[in-house]
């Protein structure tokens, strides 16, 4: 028996398993096609697609609107893995020719193969911010193809998953993206020009005035209220264009969306205008937009009060303003090789000598000392310097001049106690011209 | 014995059914992943020429995201840039092991892909990474972009790169004495490398900050910078160390490198270095 048993299960399994084997494995196709197929009709559709606009394709790359602006890119592919390509990253808007491939991974994505303009955006020792240290501009030159609406491409970026939409462009986009280079010079100003930005609202029957720190490099910006306690603060990514600047997310005036802003070169500031007087405005201004009340402590009849800038520990300060730096290369230029200028002192209220500024030298030449007198302007919060005499003959002491004019413009000095140290725990005072873009920091001494 | 016989007609009734079944096999058809390749530039046919077809060394200068550190802001070289900067490798690394070592040497060790990487790959912690080498596979070099063919720093630094990880893949194939170089300077080695000046390391008796990582890491900069650097200057780094003790295990590391090339591969070490640093000049001054 025991035999026909192990024959009865043999024959049973052998028979499930002839059986199991005759189980439809055909799954319901939910596709007329296979996944390779799909795959590869969608590289095909891309591909034809970028070949297929005559002027190319553009677009604004922002690569992340919470810390940086956008960038103008405009692309043109051509057949065998080619693409003409121009960016307004900086002043070159030169079309620059490189490749392109359609590649298949985890998605169909479009990869800008070798260096051109777009991989400006991926230097990682190229940053704008020092919370971008290793990142670069965060910039993606790999996007994955999402499909087209409107005409217009979406692309999803590598990294941030950012969407990215690729618009037709005209051969009008191509001439004029040269033109966005001096907008974004007048953003961005010289060394002359005033070193505060602020931007206005208008809502048509008031302004609201935020205090606008912009980054350049970035093209980013934070606005902060001056509303005195309001802590109101709003971010500004912007890109540009032939005649102005973009601002994402928009400024919301009075429940109106202002992105547009219109350059305008007579008042050099930045215009974007909605309906009923609603606007909003950003410009540029000499006057701090928060005054402090530090220039008090230097006036006539308080205590002596010394303040000094130290060439060797002050110059690359944040707050030395780079036109105090080209004023002071001007003076060093007029040295021997062997000095250079080492401080500006201002000493206030001294007992026996009254105030004065101290000019001090590397290279063993000796102090020069100019007496003034001081007058304070409460108004609008600055201190006034006034010639008192030289303690050298005036031909010996002109090449002082570029800064001495500065230190006593007509208008006076902006004054204030700075939260910062450097190097010392000295607390930091800057001095800043109320006529011009000259700002010198200093220890207080 | 009955049952049996009915059991056995079963199984030639499912066996026959079983081959049956094979018959109707739909047979496969031509793949169809995409294996057309894109016509070769000017540019890939010299690759090739130089490198593919004789050292079955394949140059990737294109962006292939699986080959790069993807949390890395890096991008591809600029397509000008290749060709001269695969000559430098060519001439000074390739063309001197071959004059030397033999001319199959780097045709049978060597990294078999080449990954070129336009920009500078900065860590965070404000190091810079200038070359890897993975598995002793494959080499990836960065700043291909920067390199500048006339500038003796710029074309030093950047072949000291390949040849340091060159020295890593000759390591993978034949170790070196590990025993004897653990024994010379043991309480150097740290992972925060980077703290420390060139100078300072030399005090201890490391010719790089980088060569404290490890022994590993030590023999290569040990190797590499006698390699990238003339007998002059190499003295010039030995007189600048004033420890004695530094530079006596400095100059046991050197002869623990001179030995293995010698045991190894029959190559006279500084007989090599001089043929790198001729080969170097070439680069320098053509």
């Amino acid at each position: 028996m025991k035999i026909k048993y192990i024959y009865k299960y043999l024959i049973l399994a052998f028979v499930a398993v002839i059986l199991g084997s005759c189980t439809s494995t055909e799954a319901d196709q939910k596709f007329d096609e296979t996944p390779l197929e799909r795959l590869n009709g969608r590289k095909k559709e891309l591909n034809d697609l970028l070949l297929s606009s005559a002027e190319g394709w553009k677009a604004v790359y922002y690569t992340d609107s919470t810390q940086l602006g956008g960038w103008t890119h405009l692309f043109k592919f051509l057949p065998d893995g080619k693409v003409d390509m121009a960016s307004d990253y900086d002043a070159d808007t030169a079309v620059k020719r490189s490749q392109y491939d359609i590649q298949l991974g985890s998605a169909v994505s479009l990869v800008f193969t070798t260096a051109n303009r777009i991989h400006l955006l991926s230097e990682s020792d190229n940053y704008p911010t020092a919370a971008l240290v290793g990142k670069g501009y965060l910039g993606d030159f790999q996007f994955f193809y999402y499909g087209q609406e409107n005409g217009e491409i979406i692309f999803k970026t590598n990294r941030a998953f950012h969407e990215l939409r690729f618009v037709k462009a005209t051969a009008k986009d191509w001439t004029d993206l040269p033109k966005n280079t001096p907008i974004i010079k007048a953003i961005t100003g010289e060394i002359t020009s005033p070193l505060f930005r602020v931007l206005e609202e208008n809502d048509g029957t008031a302004i609201k005035k935020y205090e606008f720190d912009f980054n350049p490099t970035a093209r980013f910006g934070t606005a902060y209220s001056l509303v005195e306690g309001s802590e109101e603060a709003f971010q500004v990514a912007l890109s540009f264009t032939p005649t102005g600047a973009v601002a994402k997310p928009a400024v919301v005036v009075k429940g109106q969306k202002l992105s547009n802003f219109t350059y305008d070169s007579v008042s050099n500031s930045f215009i974007a205008t909605g309906t009923g007087g609603v606007s909003a405005t950003i410009k540029y201004t000499n006057a701090p937009p928060r005054l402090t009340d530090d220039y008090k402590k230097l006036a006539e009849g308080q205590p002596q009060f010394v303040i000094g800038y130290l060439s060797a520990n002050l110059y690359t300060a944040s707050t030395t303003s780079d036109y105090f730096k080209s004023l002071s290369a001007k003076v060093n230029a007029t040295l021997p090789a062997t000095q250079s200028l080492a401080r500006v002192q201002i000493i206030f209220n001294n007992a026996v000598n009254g105030t004065y500024i101290q000019y001090l030298f590397n290279g063993g030449k000796a102090t020069i000392t100019h007496f003034v007198t001081t007058e304070i302007d409460d108004v609008n919060k600055t201190i006034i310097l006034t010639d008192d005499g030289w303690t050298q003959s005036a031909a010996a002491v002109a090449f002082l001049k570029p800064i001495d004019n500065e230190l006593l413009n007509v208008k006076g000095l902006y004054v204030k106690k700075e939260n910062f140290t450097i190097t010392y725990s000295n607390p930091i005072y800057t001095v800043t011209s109320a006529s011009s873009s000259f700002r010198m920091t200093t220890y207080q001494l | 014995m009955k049952i049996l016989k009915r059991y056995k007609a079963i199984a030639m009734i499912t066996g026959t059914l079983l081959f049956v079944s094979c018959a109707h096999e739909d047979q496969p058809t031509e793949s169809q992943l995409d294996y057309s390749v894109r016509n070769k530039t000017e540019l890939d046919k010299w690759a090739d020429a130089n490198f593919l077809d004789p050292y079955n060394i394949k140059i990737y200068y294109e962006w292939n995201q699986n080959l790069v550190d993807n949390n890395r802001y890096l991008f591809p070289p600029t397509v000008e840039k290749v060709k001269p900067a695969l000559e430098v490798v060519k001439k000074i690394w390739i063309d001197s092991y071959s004059t030397i070592g033999g001319v199959n040497f780097v045709k049978k060790i060597s990294p078999r892909e080449f990954v070129l990487v336009g920009g500078t790959n900065l860590n965070t912690t404000g190091t810079i990474t200038l070359g890897l080498a993975e598995g002793g596979q494959r080499v990836t070099l960065f700043q291909i972009d920067y390199l500048n063919k006339k500038s003796r720093p710029d074309v030093t630094q950047f072949i000291h790169t390949i040849q340091h990880e060159y020295v890593h893949i000759l390591n993978q194939t034949k170790p070196f004495d590990e025993q004897a170089w653990a024994k010379l300077t043991p309480s150097g080695y740290t992972s925060s490398w980077y703290i420390y000046s060139d100078a300072a390391s030399r005090a201890l008796g490391f010719i790089t900050n980088y060569a404290r990582l490890n022994i590993y890491e030590d023999f290569a900069e040990t190797a590499s910078i006698i390699l990238t650097s003339s007998k002059a200057e190499y003295d010039a780094i030995l007189a600048s160390v004033t420890d004695a003790t530094a530079k006596a295990n400095l100059k046991k590391k050197e002869a623990i490198v001179v030995q293995y090339y010698k045991d190894n591969f029959n190559i006279d070490f500084y007989v090599l270095r001089d043929e790198a640093q001729k080969n170097t000049d070439f680069v320098i001054n053509n």
